[in-house]
């Protein structure tokens, strides 16, 4: 028997868990388990009140082991062991049990079962916890600079965000130039600034800054080492084929590498057709046209607009961007009013799904329909049909619904696709960044609201449209936000890595290098332990994923926080049938 | 304590900025003007698009914010100014609101608000339910400590002489708390029963229900809880202090000030001996007000209180040299001697035989002495005192009893239900008329000399004139009379009723304590004459007044005559500290359901030609009680009932807590003070607060949140689980019919999460969303929407046009289907969520002195720098986070928060340098 005193807190979380599991059921059943000294309940565990009282108890009742059955560990797991560092108990002997999202909320039929269970997931989380010993995070000291990969507005404005907190930046832009797309427009949406002339300023606002390092036809090709200090190789292309390696040392990566245009495909509305072009080539005719817009030598009288092309996608198409771009309802909108002041006479029609033109940008919606702009609503099932006319006009016919459903024809000089945003091909920076990518194929943050810059690798951060669709200042917004979780880290001059990683008994191992085949982190070299070759964890490099723990022939290897005697004993303490 | 950065308002944004500043290893001032952290967003159910729930996103990071070494937290408080030093860095002025309760001994325990006996709308439930005026915002609170609410002091108390707690044991009465309520009142004045009869009631007058049906018959209720208490309990249930603190104190004069002096004397430990020239104790409550109004007994009961302190009433001694207490150990004096002589009229004839006086004549009818009267009785004078003369009067035969007044009908000092029941009972008032002389057997002199020995014959009856006037051109009383309006009247007695004065032949040496008007002087704050330990107070000062003004002044006393005992200056000290009066038109306005309730008529046997002193009001029955108490509107929201006071087990309330102000620096400030939801009642047409199952988004969250009101989704109007609910988007938002032309960019997010939840908590239940446009735009949000969809929710393109109640509070939408050819339709609906949009919190226009935090055309914080420096505002070094400077989801709330830190970080970096 062991003498540890652990307390269990079981969560109602407001109804999330009580209202599926009998939350003071489960108290009884687990009060009276080995080791278990203190067991309350409370209707959200997270709370202040209860962080205090779980303190106190802590103190007062010199526990030595927490564990906490609330939600999952992704959201409250550094929470408790706050707490627990906050009384003065090891943040490694506490256990967080996910009795919501692996529990109350997959089984909302069976409250029976899903008591039951939770009293299961509570035991064996109390018997690993009877097993915990303290550990010690790994301490590194960070490194006060930062890589910034993409020279676009989002990533000049967080070299410039950065530098300004005295953080340096290596910046790395694959082009020969900096800028990205803004680069290339005229006036924005929604205060008319020029977008090219926005790139100068803070490309003049980078030279200003000494620790700035801006490389240009450069990428970044490898990457070792962790949060706080990565090795990162910048490959730069020179003139001709000569490449130039450079390998720096950095604290934190910032992701900005931005969008690429949705191309539409052939005949998709009417594309191909002389005339149909997209989004951006019809904003590039815009800025270049002084006075009255013209194609080909053309006058553009008559302009249709098609929206929501490439994005909301139906399900039924092959790999469809379901998502919407988020952009495009106002750049579109904001393009009719620029076509109408270059040619009062000029007629606007917009044929839409939902007009997404939202909080403020709402204005910009009321100013084109003042200035003559026609809206024409389509519905999923009857998309508008594009067409070449004899006369060198373009037939585009549509069902509007906001005339209940009047077929309308309208000969244009231009239609131009409302094309979206789509996630720029990457695969190299995603291989060597293991960058995670969601559904909708842009990178994918660890929660919205929680790490919205965050990735899963640590330290490394992504901003901007290459994380999905945004438009220039916000952009900025979330790559000034890059810049705060960055200097967050890098200001403080350490971070702390966790210590559940593996460890090799070196009286079992016998060096036969099948663990080091079995890591994916390359964490496992040849050391030596009192004359004799054995396997040898690399602290920094061990992400802790348990890979090689089975794969050892002799058991030779365990994982912290994670023993195979823990393993068991939560097995056992799982199967236990009293209830 | 100086600061690199403020930031004001602890919402999502604000605490995302200060943490993360935190984080980097600036030290933060967050200032937040609610008693907790956390913003709106904690009190939402879930957030969309990935339906986490709001509190587990939010508690850790208000807890976060509460712990991080780097952050001062100021919850309760408001940023009064910021204004630029020379140095580039702000000045910055915080405003700490008092919470009355003392948050490092609070454990948060909530025992307080069990025991609170006002119950508010909960503002944090979106007034869908009621909390206490003590309370703990919401669950979750950071710090959960708790706060309460007092909007300045009720009236009813404010205005009280004597500081008794009305608002306070009013509250106490209507949730039957009947001994608690007695107990409280006796913390001011023993003197309850009393005072639930004869009080002037001044209370009464200020009662805010007064503008409406009338006032909460505040008086009659302390009546009913005296009598309740005194037939319980025929004896105090306290005993003398065990150790009394060795000192003496002489009190002369046994009425309300001298009882209520010597009452809370007695009870800080001082040994108090009354003096009382007259035989029995109770000055003028027991000689000088009827028995049909205060009968006797209960004057003894309210003596009881007091003797039962240990004080010592001396009866039948006249004090005759105050000189002569020190002498016999009394450290101090305090002097209630009252009015006890009555005022002359100085008319022809006022010598005879038959003339009375009203105190003398009163004081001898209250002590049982034979009053022999005859068949006709004039009383003179307007006042109270006329007036108990008067029905004493009538109660001892007299056949006849007129009383002659200066005042036209209306105009009399004594009050209005005084004069009703004379007349009722048979009294014949004489408006406006003086009297010119006194008619006896004897020819009447020329002069009255002013004195009452010896027989000059005996009355026979009165002349009287008519009044022309009662006041001078410099409104000084100076009654003028219309010659040749004398009138003659047969009378056998006049008994003269037209003032006191007072009688200070007990002053011995001591001419100094004398001031103007016959009576004593002395400060007006203090009670203390000139003489060191002297004190005096009630009508022997002020000159014939209330009853508990009197007491006021014994309780005033009794504080200073303590202080001044125990060697304390006197000047200063700041007694008996009450709150501004609460703002009655603000009181009135906050009323959620208001309901018409009129005030319990008051019940008296009041029969013509009354022949016993049985006392003539009736008691309140305790329904009628409760039901009086009810009508109080809590104006001071707190009743000052002193139960949290009693229950706290931390001792942590502090009732006299004062506001306090705090002045510190910083570099650099970061606005995050957040939106105002649009009142959904500024679209008359959709019927919120007229129609019940009428509700906005807001209170949708709320039903579905975790810590949810009612702890299921139901209609508010009667409790009916809603089997089809209808969502209006675009509810003052996209609309220029109120003035607000944006999109609030959240409300077709959070109705569509709405959906989700209600198909979740309530299975069966149809949902119908009308729309203009359904935006989501944002990450996520589109795959949000179509899974809505796909779960069924009925999306209807249409504007609705108005909404109209049927009598079982189902509601009827007129809107026009879009997709459907566009005819008219009429949809009924058990339930209607009005999906409010974001509106401009336009407090920050008064944070900045001297410079101008410069709005947007829509009064947002404008953001003079968005391209390039999103956040940035009008004012260098001035940096704006989150909805206050535009409509933003949360995650955009939490980008734009942290682009605020980094600009903000970047300009403490540059001030550093500049140094």
């Amino acid at each position: 028997m062991s003498d540890r005193r652990i307390g269990v807190y079981i969560c109602h979380c407001g109804g999330n868990i009580s209202d599926y599991v009998d939350v003071e059921r489960v108290r009884e059943a687990v009060q009276g388990e080995p080791c278990v000294v203190v067991a309350k309940t409370a209707m959200f565990t997270c709370s202040d009140a209860t962080q205090q009282e779980m303190v106190q108890d802590i103190k007062e009742q010199n526990l030595d082991g927490l564990v906490v059955a609330s939600c999952s560990p992704k959201l409250h797991l550094f929470t408790f062991r706050n707490v627990a560092r906050r009384a003065g108990l090891n943040p490694y002997q506490y256990t967080q049990v996910n009795v919501r999202e692996q529990c109350s909320w997959t089984h909302t039929d069976d409250k029976e079962g899903a008591t039951i269970k939770a009293i299961r997931l509570i035991r064996a989380g109390i018997a690993r916890t009877c097993l915990t010993e303290p550990l010690e995070p790994i301490i590194i000291d960070t490194v006060p600079q930062v890589l910034v990969v993409g020279g676009g507005i989002a990533g000049l404005r967080a070299a410039i965000g950065l530098a300004d907190i005295g953080i340096a930046v290596f910046l790395v832009e694959k082009s020969p130039a900096v800028g990205g797309w803004i680069n290339r427009l005229g006036k924005m949406y929604p205060h008319g600034k020029n977008g090219g002339q926005l790139i100068a300023k803070l490309v003049d606002e980078v030279k200003k800054r000494q620790n700035i390092t801006l490389f240009t036809n450069a990428e970044l090709v490898e990457k070792s080492g962790n949060i706080g200090n990565f090795n990162v190789k910048i490959r730069v292309s020179g003139q001709g084929n000569k490449k130039d390696n450079i390998t720096a040392n950095v604290g934190s990566i910032i992701i900005a590498t931005g969008f690429e245009t949705y191309q539409p495909k052939e005949g998709e509305f009417g594309y191909g057709i002389d005339g149909v072009i997209n989004l951006p080539e019809f904003k590039e005719l815009l800025d270049r046209c002084d006075g009255i817009p013209t194609r080909n030598g053309k006058e553009i009288k008559d302009i249709v607009y098609i929206y929501c092309v490439g994005s909301r996608q139906q399900p039924d198409l092959e790999n469809p961007n379901l998502y919407c771009s988020r952009y495009c309802c106002n750049a579109a909108v904001h393009s009719s009013i620029l076509a109408v002041e270059k040619d009062p006479k000029s007629h606007q029609y917009h044929l839409f799904k939902d007009m997404r033109t939202y909080g403020k940008y709402e204005s910009l919606y009321g100013q084109s329909r003042e200035t003559g702009s026609t809206y024409l609503r389509f519905g999923e099932d009857a998309p508008p049909a594009v067409e070449k006319c004899s006369d060198g006009k373009i037939k585009v016919s549509v069902k509007d619904l906001l005339t209940f459903g009047e077929e309308v024809e309208i000969k244009a000089d231009v239609v131009v696709l409302v094309t979206g945003m789509v996630p720029r091909k990457n695969d190299e920076l995603v291989d060597v960044l293991k960058l995670p990518v969601g559904r909708d194929r842009f990178f994918n943050e660890i929660h919205p609201k929680l790490r919205p810059v965050e990735t899963v690798v640590d330290g490394v951060f992504i901003c901007a449209a290459c994380q999905g669709p945004k438009n220039s200042s916000e952009s900025v917004a979330s790559a000034l936000s890059a810049v705060t979780q960055s200097a967050s880290i890098l200001k403080k001059g350490y971070v702390e890595l966790e210590p559940l990683m593996a460890s090799v008994n070196p009286e079992l191992c016998h060096w036969c290098d099948v663990c080091v085949k079995t890591c994916p982190y390359s964490a496992i070299e040849k050391g030596e332990d009192q004359g004799k070759e054995v396997a040898r964890i690399n602290k920094t490099g061990c992400k802790g994923c348990g890979g090689c723990v089975p794969i050892c022939p002799r058991d030779a290897i365990d994982l912290k926080g994670y023993t195979d005697a823990q393993i068991k004993s939560m097995i056992d303490g799982f199967l236990k049938e009293t209830f | 304590m100086n600061y690199d950065i403020l930031v004001v308002g602890s919402g999502i944004g604000g605490m995302e900025s200060s943490l993360k500043l935190g984080d980097m290893g600036y030290k933060v001032l967050l200032v937040e003007k609610e008693p907790s952290v956390g913003g709106k967003m904690i009190l939402l159910s879930k957030v969309f698009p990935t339906l986490d729930c709001a509190s587990c996103i939010s508690t850790p990071k208000m807890a976060a914010t509460q712990h991080h070494p780097n952050v001062d937290v100021m919850i309760y408080s408001e940023v009064e100014k910021i204004k630029r030093d020379g140095e580039g860095r702000f000045k910055v002025r915080v405003r700490k609101k008092p919470t009355f309760v003392k948050h490092s001994l609070c454990t948060g325990c909530r025992q307080c608000e069990m025991t609170c006996n006002v119950a508010v709308p909960d503002q944090y439930n979106f007034d869908l339910v009621a909390r206490r005026a003590a309370h703990i915002a919401f669950p979750q609170a950071v710090p959960k400590k708790a706060v309460i609410e007092r909007q300045g002091s009720s009236p009813c108390l404010f205005i009280c002489p004597t500081g008794v707690k009305a608002h306070g044991y009013v509250a106490l009465a209507r949730t039957g708390k009947y001994d608690e309520a007695f107990k409280l009142v006796l913390e001011d004045t023993p003197l309850v029963g009393s005072l639930g009869r004869a009080c002037f009631a001044l209370c009464e007058g200020e009662c805010t229900r007064g503008s409406l049906e009338g006032p909460v018959s505040i008086r009659r209720i302390k009546r009913f809880i005296a009598d309740r208490y005194y037939q319980g309990h025929s004896e105090p249930e306290y005993k003398a202090p065990e150790e009394p603190n060795g000192k003496k104190v002489a009190i002369v004069g046994s009425g309300p000030a001298g009882l209520t002096a010597a009452f809370h004397l007695a009870r800080k430990g001082y040994t108090v001996k009354i003096f009382e020239a007259a035989a029995r104790p109770g000055g003028m409550l027991r000689l000088g007000i009827p028995s049909y109004r205060i009968p006797k007994d209960v004057v003894d009961r309210d003596i009881k209180n007091v003797t039962a302190l240990g004080v010592e009433i001396e009866t039948g001694v006249r004090v005759e040299n105050l000189e002569d207490l020190k002498s016999q150990g009394f450290e101090a004096v305090f002097i209630a001697a009252g009015c006890q002589g009555p005022a002359k009229m100085g008319v022809p004839g006022e010598d005879l035989a038959g003339v009375l006086y009203g105190v003398d004549f009163l004081r001898r009818v209250n002590l049982g002495e034979a009053v022999p009267l005859g068949q006709r009785v004039a009383v003179i004078g307007g006042g109270n005192v006329a007036m108990d003369t008067a029905r004493s009067a009538l109660r001892l035969g007299a056949r006849e009893v007129h009383v002659y007044c200066l005042e036209k009908e209306g105009e009399l000092f004594a009050s209005p239900e005084e004069v009703e029941a004379a007349l009722h009972e048979g009294v014949k008032i004489n408006h406006a008329k003086g009297v010119r002389s006194i008619i006896g057997d004897i020819p009447p002199q020329e002069v009255c000399p002013n004195t009452s020995e010896g027989t000059k014959g005996s009355v026979t009856g009165l002349v009287t004139i008519a009044v022309k006037s009662l006041f001078d051109e410099n409104k000084r009383f100076n009654p003028t009379y219309i010659d040749g309006t004398e009138e003659e009247a047969a009378i056998d007695n006049i008994i003269i009723s037209i003032g006191q004065r007072a009688e200070l032949n007990f002053i011995g040496g001591l001419k100094q304590i004398t001031g103007p008007g016959g009576r004593l002087a002395v400060n007006p704050d203090t009670l203390a004459t000139p003489v060191p330990g002297v004190f005096a107070g009630g009508d022997v000062v002020t000159g014939p007044s209330l009853i508990v003004k009197a007491g006021g002044q014994g309780r005033r006393a009794a504080f200073f005559i303590d202080r001044y005992l125990r060697g304390e200056a006197l000047e200063g000290a700041g007694f008996d500290y009450r709150l501004p009066v609460a703002d009655k038109e603000q009181v009135i306005a906050r009323q959620q359901s208001y309901k018409t309730s009129v005030p319990v008529e008051k019940k008296e046997i009041l029969k013509e030609k009354p022949a016993d002193f049985t006392e003539v009001e009736l008691p309140l029955a305790e329904e009628e009680a409760q039901y009086s108490a009810g009508r109080c509107l809590d104006c001071g929201v707190c009743s000052q009932c002193q139960q949290c006071v009693a229950t706290c087990p931390a001792n942590a309330i502090d009732m006299g807590m004062k506001e306090e102000t705090v002045e510190t620096e910083v570099s650099s400030v970061i606005v995050s003070t957040g939106f105002k939801l649009f009142p959904a009642d500024a679209k008359p047409q959709y019927g919120y607060k007229k129609f019940r199952n009428v509700i906005t988004g807001m209170e949708m969250d709320r039903l579905l949140a975790p810590t949810r009101p009612y702890n299921t989704v139901l209609r508010p109007g009667d409790g009916k689980v809603p089997e089809s609910i209808a969502f209006i988007l675009c509810t003052g938002s996209r609309d220029q019919t109120v003035n607000n032309p944006l999109c609030s960019r959240v409300c077709c997010m959070y109705s569509l999460k709405h959906n989700q939840l209600i198909m979740g908590a309530l299975p069966l239940a149809d949902v119908t969303v009308y729309y203009i446009d359904i935006r989501a735009f944002s990450k996520g949000y589109e795959e949000f929407y179509q899974q809505t969809k796909g779960m069924g929710t009925n999306f209807v393109k249409g504007k609705v046009a108005k909404v109209e109640e049927k009598e079982n509070g189902n509601l009827i939408l007129h809107y026009e289907d879009i997709d459907n050819g566009g005819k008219l339709i009429q949809a009924e609906h058990d339930m209607v969520v009005l999906s409010v949009g974001l509106l401009p919190n336009r407090e920050y226009m008064n944070l900045f002195a001297g410079e101008e935090l410069e709005a947007d055309d829509f009064f947002f914080v404008k953001e003079t720098d968005e391209d390039l420096n999103p956040g940035k505002t009008s004012i260098d070094g001035v940096f704006v986070a989150g909805t206050a400077s535009g409509a933003r989801d949360i995650p955009d709330s939490i980008l734009h928060a942290g682009a605020a830190a980094a600009q903000a970080a970047a300009h403490v970096e540059r001030t550093r340098m500049l140094k």
